[in-house]
């Protein structure tokens, strides 16, 4: 029994060890020291079935996942973009000269599958891939847009927080649209795949 | 005319010859056993690499789902969990598929199945009271590496891992290990002296 258990702690310091290591070398690796949740604390938890969008749990009755973000936003001092406000800053002739920025705070795989036509990748897990061409364009835009996937999503969230604390961008020209790419889409507006400017767009109304 | 061994047979012979046939039948069904272990040490090898890897992959949804367990409040806790983690299941599964320390790597599964399921379960009480749902019909993404599962079968699921982690614990799955045992036993321990006043 003592030797099950010491070889058990061998396997617990080897293992230990080489899983610290593989996290280190690994492209996609967490940094241990970060804050990768700058705001309070999680939206979510809970998901019913067959539910694509996760409910948050203990949720005021008749809120939806949308509107108890918006208000959590706007609790942090942040600015929250409906449908029409997105719709308006995505015509406006502005957002063709870098002047209005929309930032898809989601992972790169979810980029590729589907973003609003035009948006920039923000992935903030990983701010240094994207920030060196980003930067010179955040200090320039007039409004900046991020979102996600919408619903309890809170990438969009925390990549807004992340913008203005640790790349301070004004607090008064970043947006959050609540909505996400799945109101974005469920509107009929177009979705580009692939990369930026790709050209290739899934449907528009 | 010759005699049949049965006749000659003193009393009790067919005692010892019954009880001689249940151990040749229990020696003949000891290769299945074997068989059934190294398939079951295999197995959860290869399921814990494959929950590891796609965990450790995708390291930040990872993180999200920790998070969400409301476990730890410190960044560094939670980050060390969310990095370390997965490439433990991965060693721990690699162990188990070459066959080292394959005790010692059957601890650290069940160290880690138990409290993993019972905050799954602490989690899908949760869900269910918050919910007003059936218990076996809360399904959510656990963050177990097989992405949203209804949680009675998670819980089927662990509890099936559980169980042949500690059959692994009890000294099966020897064959065709490259090292079943890391720590070998001292001479003296294995055979002890004899013939000593």
């Amino acid at each position: 029994m003592k030797r099950i258990l010491v070889e058990g702690l061998v396997v617990a310091t080897i293992g230990a060890v080489l899983a610290f290591l593989a996290n280190g070398l690994s492209p996609r690796g967490l940094k241990l020291t970060r804050n990768y949740f700058p705001g309070s604390a999680a939206l979510t938890v809970t998901a019913g079935p067959g539910d694509t969008q996760p409910s948050g749990l203990g949720r005021p009755k008749g809120l939806s996942a949308s509107e108890l973000l918006a208000t959590r936003l706007r609790a942090e001092g942040l600015q929250v973009a409906d449908s029409n406000l997105v719709s308006r800053l995505f015509h406006d002739p502005r957002f063709e000269q870098n002047l209005v920025l929309f930032l898809d705070a989601r992972d790169d795989e979810h980029y590729q599958a589907g973003h609003i036509p035009g948006a920039y990748p923000f992935d903030y897990f990983h701010p240094e891939q994207y920030l060196g061409p980003l930067l010179p364009l955040l200090q320039s835009a007039e409004q900046v847009v991020v979102y996600c996937n919408g619903g309890d999503c809170e990438d969009s969230r925390q990549a807004a927080i992340t913008l203005r604390n640790e790349v301070a961008v004004p607090a008064g020209k970043l947006f959050v649209y609540a909505g996400g790419i799945a109101e974005w889409s469920t509107n009929g507006w177009p979705v580009e795949l692939g990369s930026r400017n790709s050209g290739k767009l899934l449907s528009s109304k | 005319m010759s005699e049949t061994p049965s006749s000659q047979a003193p009393a009790g012979a067919g005692v010892i010859a019954s009880a001689d046939n249940l151990r040749a039948s229990a020696w003949a069904s000891r290769p299945a056993l074997d068989i059934a272990a190294v398939l079951a040490r295999w197995l959860l090898g290869i399921l814990f690499v494959y929950m590891g890897l796609s965990k450790a992959l995708h390291p930040d949804q990872f993180l999200k789902l920790v998070r969400q367990y409301d476990l730890v409040s410190s960044p560094l806790i939670l980050n060390s969990i969310a990095a370390a983690l997965p490439w433990f299941e991965v060693f721990c599964g690699l162990l188990l598929l070459t066959g080292i320390a394959v005790r010692g790597a059957a601890l650290m599964l069940a160290a880690m199945l138990v409290p993993f399921t019972l905050v799954v379960l602490k989690r899908a009480l949760a869900i269910s009271g918050a919910q007003g749902l059936p218990f076996c019909a809360v399904k959510f993404d656990c963050g177990c590496g097989s992405g949203e599962v209804l949680i009675c079968h998670k819980l089927l699921e662990n509890g099936l891992l559980l169980v042949l982690s500690l059959w692994l614990l009890a000294g099966q799955g020897r064959k065709l290990a490259a090292r079943f045992t890391l720590i070998k036993p001292r001479p003296r321990e294995s055979q002890p002296e004899t013939g000593k006043p």
